[in-house]
């Protein structure tokens, strides 16, 4: 790998560039897999109806489409034999800022809300496949926390050497990035800008999420004239402006709100200010405080997206506590381990096997926290999360006990194509070229 | 597919079993001085030994004596000692203490705090005259954190900025004062040669000396260089000095040399007399740097080395330790994904003698995962316990005293529910000296704050 000469060097780069180009062509035209796949002699963890020991699974054009001791599928099926092995559904990082280039955080002005985080998205990025070999197969790649209001996320599938558009989740719901706290107290308040406080961050959201009302104001205000008359010719449209518009989605229900946040006291400011302005918060990030004032958050079904164990590398991060995932879950709140970090993402089993030590969860909410919350949280959770019927085959067969430090992945399924694949030499993913 | 239950469970959920409380209770009450003494014989009985020395014994019992392993063994061959505090382990798993061989323990409490940071002096590349020692913070809240998963034990390094940033501390994870914990001042010396990450690179407009590989080069052996000067200049001036005390009358008394800090604190490493913790990362910067290394014949291991794949033969050639990892490192860019996981696996194969380190202050607790983790890339497990208990008492030098559960070495021995490498484990208790550490800190007083 390391000592191919440069002849051969620049052989393989022409012919894995033709290589690449018919992938892509044939991904074209078969968007979906369309052969049938059965995995058969597993201990399939389906996270919501249980293990099932010597269990199958029978997959079609990318769905599930049986689950079971036995399945039945049609003689042609690609038949992976999991040994006996753990299959779990693929993993889902709900916090992450992997393959953006570094292109996280738009801090010229606190409030950004229509950037979009797909403009950023590097698709070739060598953390998808990192991440996909640690069995992560769909991640929320979010805006900084730089920004109160920062941009809008963009939900990937792991599909590492597809082409972009297919890395896309799609129809994924559609998710926005608000933050609190120090980051963007520090980042304006070094610049002797607002906000340089606490107060100042609510200042700053508040007074964005007012310019929305009356942004929506005045558009049903001209609706309204139009709907009276059309042809109304004194009525002037109003200017589209995008940031407000991003906002004003926010105030309709259309773009879920993810927030940044470390202390309890801010959530109970972000839940007031939620309800101040009619929304719903889906999720708070970090959340290192949850445990502090989870009743709360469960009565207004918020989800947290939290570390296991991570604290003290700022102030705000100074209260946090290992058994906060399971004291939060205890009360009511939806939880989900995340990475939120280009490491962390790549062994995200064993972040959440920690739960299991750290306050006693079992092993189906343990491994709850890396799918099913986490697909809520993003959304997708009637998609991906579980091993259930009608599912995207999002799979990964593990050597080894998934909740734990040694199980590692074997296979990673993404719609039901094999994109991971240890055994194979080189990088181990599916599209591997001699000389790769 | 879950740990396998313990078969009489003698601590299950986060509270004590009612004699072991009592016994603590008994302990923090009766004790007239914080200082780590034991005033009475404790008895781990019926437990899982993991000796590391002597393989596992699966009904064992270990006799705890004035803060010394007095007996480690089959239940049935250990006799208990009268006066003994006996405690039921029966289903826990007991190994010695475990032992983090890179650590910012004490220097650091809140990452983002500069007032809370005495991590590197930033000032110059060449600092060896400073002391993590002289900065330990004793009181640290991280320390009873790491502690609680049973690190007892630990190298306390400055951080990897400077060539040479100063010098390390060997320090047990409890002890009433920094002098307590402080068990060996200046064992180490770090000198870094991780040429990516040099501070001084950049626009020619910003750049200022050391700025490239050949600087860093240059200036550490500039300064070894003075170094061995200034000690012939002392050399010549004990030489004159006794000279002149033979012949008082013909020859006058010389003229002390100025003393040199800086200089002063390489001598030890010099002559060899101490160990150089030497990181790099890529098959060049560890080939420079161990060459640098060998010009002034310094004794040294190794440090990180998390991409040097290719020279691994080169590595176990040179027939010294290697601290390895973080295995958490990312990969560059062209290799597979467990290129680094892969690592521990790899030079252990070559012979090569591996510990492992945190690199961390918050999460110095995670130790074990690490070890563990590296099972599952092709560490035999034996080998990754070793990692993080004997081999680096042998690398430090502390054999004798720590790293096995074998007589006479200090009662360092933790309680754990189960496999000490798994994630999943929990901590029941740890003992330091062969007294009962309380296993609180300030998570748990949040926890249980915060439960009511």
């Amino acid at each position: 790998m390391r000592s191919i000469s440069r002849k051969t060097f620049v052989l393989h780069c022409v012919w894995l560039t033709v290589t690449l180009a018919s992938v892509a062509a044939f991904a074209q035209s078969a968007p979906a897999a369309h052969h049938d796949v059965v995995i058969k002699n597993a201990t399939v963890m389906t996270v919501t109806h249980g293990n099932i020991k010597n269990g199958s699974i029978h997959i079609k054009d990318g769905k599930i489409a049986a689950v079971g001791e036995s399945v039945t599928a049609s003689a042609d099926a690609t038949v992976i034999d999991a040994g006996g092995k753990y299959l779990t559904p693929g993993i889902v990082d709900s916090h992450s800022h992997i393959a953006l280039d570094d292109d996280v955080n738009e801090a010229t002005s606190p409030v950004t809300p229509q950037m979009m985080m797909k403009d950023a998205f590097n698709y070739q990025d060598k953390a998808i496949y990192r991440a996909l070999a640690g069995g992560v197969t769909t991640s929320l790649l979010l805006h900084g926390s730089a920004n109160m209001i920062g941009g809008q996320a963009v939900v990937i599938k792991h599909k590492y050497r597809a082409t972009r558009d297919e890395m896309l989740f799609p129809n994924a719901p559609r998710s926005i990035k608000f933050a609190s706290g120090e980051n963007p107290k520090r980042v304006y308040g070094s610049r002797d800008q607002l906000p340089s406080t606490r107060m100042g961050n609510f200042a700053v959201q508040r007074e964005a999420l007012v310019q929305a009302q009356d942004y929506m104001r005045e558009w049903d205000n001209y609706n309204e004239k139009i709907r009276r008359n059309k042809d109304d010719k004194d009525v002037t449209p109003p200017k589209h402006d995008l940031k407000l518009e991003a906002l004003a989605d926010v105030l309709r229900g259309k773009l879920m709100v993810q927030i940044h946040i470390y202390r309890a006291d801010e959530m109970l400011t972000e839940i007031a200010m939620a309800k101040e302005f009619g929304y719903k918060i889906r999720a708070f990030h970090h959340a290192l405080e949850a445990y502090k004032v989870a009743d709360q958050l469960a009565a207004n079904n918020i989800a947290i997206a939290t570390f296991s164990d991570w604290w003290g590398y700022k102030r705000e991060a100074w209260d946090a506590i290992p058994w906060n995932a399971v004291m939060a879950m205890r009360k009511g709140v939806r939880v989900a381990i995340k990475s939120d970090s280009g490491d962390y993402d790549r062994r995200l089993n064993q972040e959440a096997a920690k739960t299991m030590r750290y306050g006693g969860a079992t092993e189906e909410e343990a491994l709850k926290m890396i799918t099913l919350n986490a697909a809520w949280i993003v959304g997708v959770d009637d998609r991906v999360g579980s091993i259930d019927v009608g599912k995207d085959a999002d799979l990964v067969i593990w050597n080894g006990y998934p909740l734990s430090s040694y199980g590692v992945p074997e296979k990673v399924l993404i719609d039901g194509e094999v994109y991971f694949d240890r055994s194979q030499p080189g990088l181990g993913t599916t599209h591997y070229k001699e000389g790769e | 597919m879950m740990q396998p239950s313990a078969s009489k469970p003698v601590w299950s959920g986060h509270s004590c079993p009612l004699p072991l409380l009592l016994f603590l209770i008994l302990i923090f009450s009766t004790l007239s001085t914080p200082a780590l003494t034991q005033d009475k014989p404790v008895v781990l009985k019926g437990g899982k030994l993991l000796t590391i020395t002597h393989g596992v014994v699966e009904n064992g019992t270990v006799v705890m004596q004035a803060g010394k392993i007095t007996a480690a063994g089959a239940a049935s061959a250990v006799s208990i000692p009268s006066d003994a505090q006996v405690i039921d382990v029966t289903g826990m798993t007991i190994y010695p203490g475990l032992i983090d061989s890179e650590t910012n323990l004490g220097l650091t409490e809140i990452s983002s705090e500069a007032m809370t940071n005495d991590l590197v002096e930033r000032s110059d590349e060449i600092m060896p005259h400073m002391h993590t020692a002289e900065a330990f913070h004793a009181e640290s809240v991280l320390i009873p954190v790491a502690r609680m998963n049973g690190i007892t034990n630990a190298v306390v390094a400055p951080e990897g900025l400077d060539t040479l940033p100063g010098q390390d501390s060997f320090i047990q994870l409890a002890g009433a004062s920094a002098t307590e914990m402080l068990l060996i001042r200046d064992n180490a010396m770090p000198l870094n040669f991780t040429g990516d990450e040099r501070r001084n690179k950049g626009g020619f407009e910003k750049q200022k000396f050391p700025a490239t590989r050949m600087g860093l080069a240059a200036q550490l052996r500039q300064a070894f260089i003075d170094a061995q000067d200034y000690k012939a200049k002392w050399t010549d001036y004990e030489r004159k000095k006794a000279d002149a005390a033979q012949n008082k009358d013909k020859k006058p008394e010389p003229l002390a040399p100025k003393r040199d800090l800086k200089l002063e604190a390489l001598l030890p490493y010099l002559e060899g007399k101490k160990t150089i913790v030497l990181a790099a990362e890529s098959p060049s910067d560890l080939q420079t740097a161990v060459n640098l290394a060998n010009e002034f014949k310094l004794k040294f291991v190794l440090n990180h080395i998390a991409h040097s794949q290719p020279v691994l033969d080169y590595v176990a050639s040179l027939k010294v330790p290697v601290i390895v990892g973080p295995i958490y490192e990312a990969p560059k860019e062209d290799e597979r994904y467990d290129a680094v996981y892969s690592l521990p696996a790899q030079l252990y194969k070559r012979g090569v003698k591996i510990v492992f380190a945190s690199y961390s202050a918050h999460n110095v607790r995670n130790l074990p995962d690490q070890a563990g983790f590296a099972t599952a890339f092709g560490l035999p497990y034996d080998e990754a316990l070793k990692a993080i208990t004997i081999n680096a008492a042998e690398i430090w030098g502390v054999a004798d005293q720590l790293g096995s559960l074998d007589v006479g070495k200090t009662a360092n021995i933790v309680v754990a529910n189960g496999d000490p490498l798994d994630v999943k484990t929990d901590v029941r208790q740890v003992f330091i000296q062969g007294r009962a550490i309380p296993m609180t800190d300030r998570q748990t007083q949040l926890r249980d704050e915060y439960s009511k």
